[in-house]
């Protein structure tokens, strides 16, 4: 859709308000199924079963689980400095969530003699307003180390914030390529221009996977879990956390890895585009798919060192997304 | 007034409130941690502004090189290094504080002073922007047209004080290490 035509087609603000609240819940209820999922498909692999007590086939786990976490008593260190140790966790849930208002999940409807938009907004910087969310999120993480007055999670979040600072340079090369070729940083034209072309992964495969490693070390996810590493670091940034507060840390670190999916999915796979189903169901598709390889590279590979995390950071990604980036430029300049 | 109108000037008065109250916490704050944390506030707000004057981009790109690459950098140095004392303003303020607050004075003064003196009586007319103003764009077309020559100055003294923070810092932790290498008894 041209961005004439979506102006033309303005919804009501209410609307949106909808949509959001909507948007948000889908995105908690999944990152909640997506936890037994996980431990599922974990199991399968580890030749064991997984949770399967509570419920059919263990289905009601995460309501246990998240019963468990609001009646634990919220205590915290007494040396912790307490407004910002409240407020970290809840600054890296709202982060991890508010990113996934510039995600298109479809083409826009017509509902009732109004017209829906596939996103709640579409913004003509959706994929800078991504990586600055994530940016922002970073200091949940720091600020949550430092209030927590132990040494294990100053630590702990000194690791995250080199980490997420040293791939988030690769994260936004790696993007680069799709921006170059798609003309824009709108995301709802970005899908646009894959449905008029093909699906950036095929002509961007060195970005995708720049775009992938960097995106599992911005989601703490192994191999790159470094800022959690138990027998190094207790639980890192958030070893001081216990209740719902620890349980909205390890939420918006789900969610990050959502976001991030669909965020891929968006870029390289042609977003919500597919043949004969519906287009939000083409896009759970591809998000699903994305997500599985995630749980699989947990099941697969050892976490790495730290100093070769850095050296693949700096030495490795970094100037093959750069190289990819410049590449892309000039090709497109001459084709 | 219509309800539109009225939001924004609330927005407008919260984000500027914001933006000179954290400002201020950022040099009145005795812990440098705490001063880092109000200069993201600070950036924060300063972003709301640039939104109410319809400069997406620069707002996006504000959050994301300010509070997303440089802050964090303060905050890691300072929680590293700076203890939870760190008190700069202890013993009273000083003459450089003095000179400090001076200094900040006449810049402020100058900026109101040639705002006045370039816009007139323009600043009361309402802007009349594009739907492509401030868009990512617009903005990439300016750089690499009208501001090319700042553009470009810009990142050769970007790349200086890379090269030179590269070098400073493998150089001055050298001698450092060279003396506590030396205080390690030989087995």
């Amino acid at each position: 859709m041209t961005p004439a035509l979506a102006q033309a087609l303005v919804e009501p603000w209410w609307i949106s308000v909808i949509k959001a609240f909507v948007i948000a819940n889908l995105v908690l209820g999944t990152f909640a199924y997506l936890t037994v999922v996980e431990r599922k498909l974990l199991g399968r692999m580890h030749l064991r079963y997984g949770p399967n007590r509570v419920g059919p086939f263990g289905l009601l786990q995460p309501i246990a689980d998240l019963m468990k976490l609001l009646r634990k008593a919220s205590f915290f260190p007494k040396g912790a400095v307490t407004m910002l140790y409240i407020l970290a966790p809840i600054l890296a849930a709202f982060t991890a969530i508010s990113a996934f208002a510039v995600i298109p999940f479809g083409p826009g409807w017509e509902i009732g003699g109004y017209y829906v938009a596939g996103q709640i907004v579409d913004v003509s910087i959706a994929l800078l307003l991504i990586l600055a969310l994530s940016a922002v999120g970073i200091y949940a993480f720091v600020v949550g180390g430092w209030a927590s007055d132990s040494k294990y999670s100053l630590l702990g979040s000194m690791r995250t914030c080199a980490q997420l600072v040293s791939y988030e340079v690769s994260f936004g090369l790696a993007v680069l390529g799709v921006v170059i070729m798609a003309g824009s940083l709108r995301l709802t034209e970005i899908v646009a221009a894959q449905q008029e072309q093909i699906w950036f992964v095929v002509p961007q495969l060195v970005g995708f996977l720049c775009f992938f490693v960097a995106g599992v070390a911005e989601t703490n996810r192994a191999p790159f879990d470094l800022p959690e590493a138990e027998q190094e670091l207790v639980a890192g940034y958030h070893t001081e956390y216990g209740g719902i507060r620890w349980g909205m840390f390890q939420m918006s670190e789900y969610i990050n890895m959502l976001t991030f999916s669909a965020l891929g999915v968006t870029l390289f796979f042609g977003g919500w585009s597919g043949p004969i189903l519906p287009a939000p169901i083409w896009f759970l598709l591809k998000l699903g798919a994305l997500i599985f390889v995630f749980m699989w590279l947990r099941a697969t590979l050892p976490r790495l060192r730290y100093d070769q995390l850095m050296k693949f950071g700096w030495k490795v990604l970094l100037p093959v997304a750069t190289l990819n980036a410049i590449a892309t430029a000039v090709l497109v300049t001459i084709f | 007034m219509d309800a539109g109108e009225i939001l924004v000037w609330l927005v407008w008065i919260g984000a500027a409130t914001a933006l000179f109250a954290s400002g201020l916490a950022v040099v009145l704050f005795q812990n440098p941690f705490y001063s880092a944390l109000s200069l993201i506030v600070n950036l924060a707000s300063l972003a709301v502004l640039f939104l109410l004057l319809s400069a997406e981009f620069v707002a996006a790109a504000q959050v994301l090189v300010y509070a997303g690459a440089v802050v964090v950098m303060f905050l890691f140095v300072t929680a590293y290094l700076g203890g939870r004392a760190d008190a700069p303003w202890a013993g009273g303020p000083t003459l450089q504080s003095f000179f400090a607050v001076l200094a900040a004075g006449a810049i402020a003064v100058e900026v109101v002073v040639v705002i006045a003196l370039t816009a007139g009586d323009r600043l009361t007319d309402p802007a009349e922007i594009s739907d492509a103003f401030g868009s990512p764009a617009e903005i990439g077309r300016l750089f690499i047209s009208d501001h090319l020559l700042a553009f470009e100055a810009t990142s050769i003294v970007l790349l200086v004080a890379a090269v030179g923070g590269v070098i400073l810092g493998t150089t001055a932790p050298r001698t450092v290490r060279a003396e506590g290498r030396a205080e390690v008894p030989e087995r």
